[in-house]
């Protein structure tokens, strides 16, 4: 078994490629907002801050991490779960010893010539390993299996609160939730699961920070705290509700053009891009997402075997958790959550794994038919 | 190759399949709905809150109104002070920038803190609150260069009100000072800082001084940095106001006055414009709009002949025998003979009540002109008891009296014509004889101001006319009502008022005398205390305390060329009519009709 399957012609060709496109496109749109977001109306006139340049280069990046992914026997990756899990564990341990600080959050290990967060590599250990454990066979889940499955995202889990980042946290929770439904739990289990979490919920209250708690409350009700907390709630929703049916057009929203819009970069670029396009151009993205994950969704109704399928399930519900929550944020649909839209928001960490889980749908859409010959 | 496959008929499953495609489905419609919410159902409002986001309005300041004298001598102008001001929505670090401006002018930082958390309460969004004014220019240069340094912190020129001429037109300019809570409750157009007129004129012409703020609409970014700026509405200064009065002759008789209290009241009869309007002792209304040191603020209130009160309109006096003019024009109205003497020994018994006239031998036999020109008092006391309460309430009120003339200063006071059921209902006592005899002689109840002695010294001169005394150049002439008496009883009444002045012995009003004017007069020496004796004479003022010492008055008009004013003079507890008053009155015609010199 070769550890990289460099693959003849028609197995290139078999890759999914309307996935391949789907993220172009994203990445290109956000590219171009970017390019707007970016730019400062001052007394002198407009400038532009090199966000979009330097988002250009992640891309790039991002391409070539996709394309390696893309080639690497995902097969062989299945075999490595274990290991990359275990030293991803072993990462997370290390964060609050040698961490650094970074905005009173200890996320980054240093590693000298580059800084690391193992927060990020823990989205791909568990992933792997959730689908690795979730192939042994097609059983649908009973209390144990769920158990054990919701242990392999919950220790990664306890050590990225600790950081803390709640919104990564949830992430794995939910992608590991999302893969145990995918591959099924009995039903018996399910129902009961249906009825306690429900009640579990207000106990969940207690654990979290009261930072945390300001923003459930603020997102409730922004007005309580109109030039603080809520200040990020209503400046987007008057930005995106703003640019009504056509839109301000491209560089004229006033929201972002004059800063009155936070983080537009980052985590509010969507509301850059519903500004200045309008309803017409929301509901555009908006189409564009569901497209790129009907993308994702087709490998893995195709995909030949539970490893395979249950991984880019995996994904699947990894870049869904992220859109809904984050232009669930943005729109004022959820509480503000520190995460990015894929391909859309700024960023070269968020871009480089998000990246890298394409390549491995790729890898899966690849090798769909090579145990065929 | 070879490989062990899992197996080829590997189906994914179902359920897991449908939950995925039902998540595609979820997360379209949700989002189509909430983009529809925001951008198409509500999108209207948005984008009116997300240009209210960018656009500010500020307003810009009307200059208020200049005030003039009758020769355009500057009563009330504007100077340019500065004042610093904080926009609590552009300052990141409200509680050190408050500390800073603190440093900036010797101001503790609580005084800063307090006028920040009193004001902050009326400001709206990006409204600047201010904090120090009336800063000068000195002080606000170096500050300015540190500036850039503290975003939120302005420097806003704001125009403060000066008033060159002082004491000497106090009580009649009033003064401003920054509207209360409460103004700026009621009044939409009135903002944080603006100054309104509290007092005199500034207070009664407030709307015309105001004149209209501009507004400007201001583009700005998140930092309130302004990127467009246009103006909407001019700022409208308000309008310039002229009096009738004299700042010279207002001065000189100041001057005149000397360190008495008391009040001068010059006016025209013809028109009723108020020529020298002054009260003594006074204050420098500038320290209301500057700001007193608690030691300025005692010296004003604990003065112990309370500078604030306006004399000449707020206090009360009764009018002692200048008084008599109203009753003789009573008297003839009522068919008095002018001829009828009265018998005067210097003193009139009722019951047991004895009377004394002034002139503690009497004045012998007594007629109506002896009466006035001498000033008997006998005469008044048989006179006015034969009238009755009920008559000389009902001339004294037609005459003006007990209502106020309507002067165009705030809390004039209507002063007192008795009757009888005033009595009762304020002592709950029965009229006495007695009381009339006292009112006889404007003693007892009777109170006056000093304006309406003027006003109705004024109708007897000017054909019956009881006209609203006017500060105001631009007012017309305007007629409160008609003495109740005729033409000839009026010029009688003023004859005497000429002899009173002009005759040789016994005219009481001698000291006003002039070759080259005719002057006509009357003194009145009121008294606050009964007569007190000292052996067998009457103890003189001078041994008097000074707030039982008499009041002087001389109400007196004057006539040259054509030209005709009134001069009412009242000094309180200035002792005799004639010799307190009449000296100040003497000087002040000296200053309206200068004596040429051969």
């Amino acid at each position: 078994m070769k550890f990289l399957n460099l693959p003849e012609k028609r197995v290139f060709l078999d890759m999914n490629w309307t996935l391949v496109l789907a993220v172009l496109i994203l990445f290109f749109v956000g590219l171009v907002n970017l390019y707007s977001a970016s730019s400062m109306r001052l007394e002198s006139g407009i400038t532009h801050a090199p966000f979009y340049s330097r988002q250009l280069m992640w891309g790039l990046l991002g391409l070539m991490i996709m394309s390696t992914c893309a080639i690497l026997s995902y097969k062989m990756v299945e075999r490595f779960a274990v290991v990359v899990y275990v030293f991803t564990i072993f990462l997370l341990l290390l964060v609050p010893i040698m961490g650094k600080s970074v905005y009173g959050a200890q996320r980054w290990l240093d590693l000298g010539f580059f800084s690391l967060q193992p927060s990020e590599i823990a989205k791909f250990a568990v992933l792997l390993m959730g689908a690795r454990f979730l192939a042994g066979d097609g059983e649908a889940l009973g209390w144990f299996g769920l158990f054990k499955i919701l242990l392999i995202g919950f220790i990664p889990f306890v050590f990225i609160v600790q950081q803390p980042d709640l919104g990564t946290g949830l992430t794995v929770m939910f992608l590991v939730g999302g893969m145990a439904l995918f591959h099924g739990i009995k039903w018996k289990v399910l129902r009961t699961c249906l009825i306690i979490i429900p009640l579990c919920l207000p106990l969940a209250w207690f654990a979290l920070h009261d930072y945390q708690k300001e923003r459930i409350l603020t997102f409730l009700d922004p007005t309580r705290d109109p030039r603080g907390a809520g200040y990020h709630i209503i400046q987007s929703q008057i930005a995106i509700g703003s640019g009504e049916i056509t839109g301000k057009g491209f560089q004229a929203g006033t929201q972002s053009q004059l800063r009155f819009l936070p983080e537009k970069h980052t985590d509010f670029a969507i509301a850059v891009f519903g500004e200045e396009w309008g309803f017409v151009g929301s509901i555009g993205i908006i189409i564009l997402f569901c497209f790129f994950l009907f993308a994702i969704y087709s490998t893995v109704s195709e995909a030949k075997d539970r490893f395979g399928s249950t991984l880019c399930a995996g994904i699947f519900f990894y870049f869904f958790w992220q859109i809904v929550v984050n232009i669930g944020m943005v729109v004022g649909l959820m509480p503000v959550v520190g995460i990015p839209l894929p391909f859309i928001s700024y960023g070269g960490t968020s871009m480089a794994v998000n990246c890298g889980l394409i390549g491995l749908v790729l890898s899966v859409s690849m090798y769909r038919y090579v145990f065929k010959s | 190759m070879q490989l062990k496959l899992e197996s080829n008929t590997y189906i994914p499953p179902v359920h897991g399949l449908r939950l995925l495609q039902i998540a595609i489905v979820f997360l379209f419609i949700i989002f189509c709905a909430r983009f529809w919410y925001l951008q198409v159902h509500r999108g209207e409002d948005f984008a009116r809150l997300a240009f209210e986001n960018r656009m500010r309005y500020e307003k810009t300041f009307a200059a208020r109104g200049e005030i003039y004298d009758r020769n355009g001598m500057l009563l009330a102008e504007n100077h340019i002070a500065f004042g610093i001001a904080l926009v609590r929505e552009d300052t990141p670090d409200i509680d050190a920038s408050l500390a800073q401006i603190g440093e900036w002018t010797n101001l503790s930082l609580e005084t800063i803190r307090e006028r920040y958390n009193d004001n902050k309460v009326h400001a709206q969004i990006f409204d600047p609150i201010f904090l120090v004014q009336n800063l000068p220019f000195e002080v606000i240069v170096p500050i300015q260069a540190e500036l850039n340094e503290w975003p939120g912190v302005q420097i806003i020129p704001l125009p403060i009100r000066n008033y060159p001429q002082k004491h000497n037109f106090a009580h009649i300019m009033g003064y401003v000072a920054e509207a209360k809570p409460e103004e700026l409750k009621k009044d939409p157009n009135l903002a944080l800082a603006d100054i309104v007129g509290r007092q005199g004129i500034e207070y009664v012409l407030e709307s015309r001084l105001r004149g209209r703020k501009g507004l400007k609409r201001m583009e700005v970014d998140v930092l309130g940095r302004i990127l467009k700026n246009s103006p909407i509405q001019e700022a409208k200064a308000g309008n310039n106001i002229v009096l009738n009065l004299d700042a010279k002759l207002q001065e000189g008789v100041s001057k005149a006055m000397g360190d008495h209290s008391g009040s001068v009241v010059v006016l025209n009869p013809d028109t009723g414009a108020i020529r020298a309007f002054v009260t003594q002792p006074s204050y420098d209304n500038n320290l209301f709009v500057t700001g007193f040191s608690q030691k300025e603020w005692d010296a004003v209130r604990n003065h112990p002949r309370f500078p604030l009160q306006n004399r000449t309109i707020q206090s009360i006096f009764p009018p002692g025998s200048v008084w008599k003019l109203m009753m003789v024009g009573m008297l003839l109205e009522n068919g008095i003979d002018p001829k009828e003497t009265v018998f005067c020994n210097g003193t009139y018994t009722l019951g047991d009540r004895v009377f004394r006239c002034w002139r503690k031998g009497g004045h012998g036999q007594v007629d109506m002109e002896k009466s006035i020109v001498s000033s008997c008092d006998v005469y008044y006391f048989v006179m006015g008891e034969s009238m009755g309460i009920d008559k000389m309430e009902q001339f004294a009120r037609a005459s003006g009296f007990g209502s106020k003339t309507g002067i165009d200063l705030p809390h004039e006071n209507k002063g007192l014509v008795p009757s009888r059921d005033w009595k009762l209902r304020r002592f709950k006592e029965r009229w006495q004889k007695g009381d009339t005899v006292n009112a006889s002689i404007g003693q007892g109840y009777i109170l006056v101001t000093p304006i309406q002695l003027a006003v109705f010294i004024g109708a007897l001169i000017n054909d019956g006319k009881l006209l609203q005394p006017q500060l105001l150049a631009s007012e017309k002439p305007y007629i409160n009502g008609f003495l109740p008496f005729r033409d000839e009883y009026k010029e009688m009444i003023k004859e005497y008022m000429v002899k009173t002045v002009n005759s040789g012995y016994g005219a009481t009003a001698r000291i006003l005398h002039r070759d080259d004017m005719t002057i006509g007069g009357k003194t009145g020496t009121a008294q606050v205390v009964k007569i007190k004796m000292v052996g067998d004479r009457r103890k003189k003022n001078e041994e008097m305390d000074f707030y039982e010492r008499d009041h002087a008055w001389m109400g007196t008009w004057g006539e040259k060329d054509g030209e005709r004013v009134v001069v009412v003079t009242m000094l309180e507890h200035g002792g005799g009519g004639a010799s307190a008053a009449g000296p100040v009155t003497r000087d002040i015609y000296k200053l309206l009709f200068p004596i040429e010199k051969e």
